[in-house]
């Protein structure tokens, strides 16, 4: 299973959304992060074939969208960033539609939607309309119906958004569950989600890929980059003007700060090992402290 | 099974089961208003509601016979018989009528029919009541359906309808068709549906805004990216959208329809629905009872109504949200209320006469006819057939609206 991004630009008017972007994705847990506006959503509404490109070709195992046509759907789940659903359909009816309309025979429907409800733990209050519904179980049913296909490729575009931290973490597992063996695009910006479940690590900007790497190595380019500093809160002040502040902690009167930069902020800085998070901000300084 | 989770989407929804019973309601209120408002009078003053109808039926219980032209010859002569006698006669200066005794048990029961008889006599820009049946000469026989056929000439080459050759010779050799001598009876609830038919264009309207979101509901929702991401999505979930608003459509009429009708026939009874129209108006060139006139209209209000189904749908795969849609539809559907024609031809006129509203009512006695060169067509087969195409065209569009639909 191998799928191709070749030259995939999207433009809206002179303005680059999607920049020539090419990857060749292999099965694994793709994280994609960027601030706002970066083209993750975009990218991902691409790949999923709901929005056309202005030029390049996504290519499924060699060959393209277009001529693979319905089948390419068949490889594809997708759970879009704040999907509406329909509030007077119950949980159950809302994944044996979507089964319908992903092509399932009526027998396998009824299964996999059982199995499913189930793994996303929604089973006892699958008969209660949507409308009733918390953000996390309207979440998880997201899910559950990207998965109803057993697709290849699974694109998730920004899955934990309004969820509570337990909520996230329930959510991961339930990725990491669904992931094996296919290809996962996880969109977000919420930088910790990624570092626990992706392989990969996409990091998008202006259109572009900035960085492509290993989550294991992902953070080696900021070695040394990560700094932290004891200092009196009018320096922290003042180091919070020029530098990309990562934390921020109060000790007593004295504020302990974690910066990112290519240099020591000061002879008394000391080196720290750098976490995804230092890295997002290496790359995205005050777009990703307005987002944070 | 995706026809049936659109069907599910549609009857589920708040919105649908509230503008269906709003439409239901309004349609009983303007179906039954004749039942409520009717009144009859007799000596004694006015009848109304149920005992003005129940008396008025037994009032036509003696009226259901064939008009021969012997029976309308001894009818005429009755009446005339009554105005012989100076005491029965009133004047009110400008035309004498027949009062008391001999207007409440010899005219007030049938004045409907003697009316209608009285008419046919009547030149094509006259419109006299009983009345006139007492200067009329007798004494070579009534040649009642002679005059009528005369009368339908008449009409049909006054200048003022402007028809063709072929288009005269259409009409004729339709109201040659009529079955002679006409059967006579009760016919009040087909009258008043007959002439009610475009008070279903409010449900029409009910109808295309339950359908309205079948396409931008799903842009509004968000729920169209995960949609179109399916396999079906932009195939067989388009076509599953299009049945069920149609199965939807044909339904909720249905119901309107039912109703509509119910509530006259209830009330009036479904006496005269084997009676020929003609009773109601000699000039209608149509051969038929007033069931079959009422089917027909039925039938091309459904058209009308999947035409227009199919235009909500268009717009509504083109469209953000379902108020837009509506925003386009509502003028379409009802500007023509407000828009009169000035005569039976012209290029106005007979556009106007296919358009939504307009075309819901039957105007079976205007001689309304199309021609292409030598193909002459009434307004039933040219409204059957615009609509029927009209349908047919935008539904290409409708899967392409939806398919080619960018979530941005």
């Amino acid at each position: 299973m191998e799928l191709q991004l070749q030259h995939l630009s999207k433009r809206y008017g002179t303005k680059r959304v999607v920049d020539n972007i090419n990857v060749n994705l292999k099965p694994g847990v793709y994280g994609l992060l960027g601030a706002n506006g970066a083209g993750k959503t975009t990218l991902m509404r691409m790949i999923c074939g709901v929005l056309k490109a202005t030029s390049g070709d996504i290519r499924l195992n060699g060959k393209t969208m277009q001529e693979l046509g319905e089948e390419y759907y068949t490889h594809l789940g997708y759970m879009p960033q704040n999907f509406g659903f329909y509030p007077d359909f119950t949980a159950r009816e809302f994944m044996l539609y979507m089964a319908a309309v992903k092509g399932l025979d009526k027998k396998e429907a009824k299964l996999k939607t059982e199995k499913l409800l189930n793994m996303v733990n929604l089973y006892d209050v699958a008969d209660k309309k949507i409308k009733f519904y918390s953000g996390g179980m309207k979440q998880r049913l997201g899910i559950a119906q990207a998965e109803l296909n057993s697709p290849s490729i699974l694109i998730l575009d920004e899955p934990t958004a309004g969820l509570d931290p337990k909520e996230r973490v329930r959510f991961r597992n339930l990725i990491s569950d669904f992931a094996k063996e296919k290809i996962v695009i996880l969109s977000t910006h919420i930088v910790s989600d990624v570092s626990y479940i992706a392989d990969t690590i996409l990091i998008m900007k202006n259109g572009s890929f900035l960085l492509q790497k290993p989550m294991t190595v992902v953070t080696e380019d900021i070695k040394s980059k990560v700094w932290e500093v004891l200092v009196d809160e009018r320096t922290a002040l003042e180091y919070s003007k020029h530098f990309s502040v990562v934390n921020l902690h109060h000790e007593n009167n004295m504020v302990r700060l974690r910066i990112v930069d290519e240099n020591a902020p000061t002879v008394d800085a000391f080196t720290v090992e750098p976490s995804l998070e230092d890295l997002f901000l290496y790359y995205f300084g005050e777009d990703a402290q307005e987002e944070k | 099974m995706l026809i049936k989770y659109e069907f599910l989407k549609i009857l589920r929804k708040k919105s649908t089961l509230i503008v269906m019973a709003v439409s239901l309601i309004f349609t009983a209120f303007l179906f039954g208003l004749p039942i409520m408002q009717y009144q009859t009078y007799n000596q004694d003053g006015v009848i109304k509601g149920a005992e003005g109808i129940d008396y008025q039926k037994r009032q036509y219980s003696d009226l259901s016979v064939f008009l021969s032209e012997k029976y309308i010859n001894k009818t005429i002569l009755g009446v005339q018989h009554l105005f012989e006698n100076s005491d029965n006669v009133g004047y009110d200066g400008n035309e004498q009528f027949l009062i008391g005794d001999a207007y409440w048990n010899a005219i007030a029961p049938r004045e409907k029919l003697l009316n209608m008889i009285a008419k046919t006599y009547d030149s094509p820009d006259e419109n006299s009541g009983y009345n006139k049946l007492r200067d009329l000469d007798v004494t070579n026989g009534v040649n009642f359906y002679q005059t009528m056929k005369s009368k339908i000439d008449s009409l049909l080459n006054a200048p003022s309808r402007e028809l063709s050759n072929e288009q005269k010779e259409y009409w004729s050799s339709m109201a040659s068709r009529v079955d002679t001598p006409l059967q006579y009876g009760y016919y009040e609830g087909w009258e008043i549906i007959m002439s009610s038919f475009e008070l279903l264009m409010f449900a029409i309207l009910a109808i295309c805004i339950v359908v309205a979101p079948a396409f931008s509901g799903e842009y509004q929702a968000g729920t169209d990216a995960v949609i179109l991401a399916g396999k079906y999505g932009k195939t067989k979930l388009i076509t599953a959208k299009i049945v069920s608003s149609f199965l939807f459509g044909i339904f909720a009429l249905t119901l309107h329809i039912v109703l509509a009708c119910g509530l006259p026939l209830t009330a009036f009874g479904i006496n005269g629905w084997n009676l020929p129209v003609q009773i109601a108006n000699t000039t209608i060139p149509y051969p038929f009872t007033f069931l079959q006139a009422a089917l027909l209209s039925i039938c091309i209000i459904y058209m009308i109504l999947l035409a227009m189904i199919s235009l909500t749908l268009l717009l509504s795969s083109k469209m953000k949200t379902p108020y837009l849609v509506l925003v386009v539809l509502i003028p379409i559907l009802f500007i023509p209320m407000f828009l009169t024609p000035n005569g039976t031809t012209g290029t106005y006129n007979l556009i106007l006469f296919l358009l939504p509203y307009r075309a819901t009512m039957p105007e079976i006695g205007k001689y309304i006819s199309y021609q292409f060169g030598s193909l002459v067509l009434d307004a039933f087969s040219v409204r059957a057939i615009l609509y029927a195409i009209l349908t047919i065209i935008m539904l290409p569009f409708v899967r392409l609206g939806f398919k080619k639909h960018q979530v941005a």
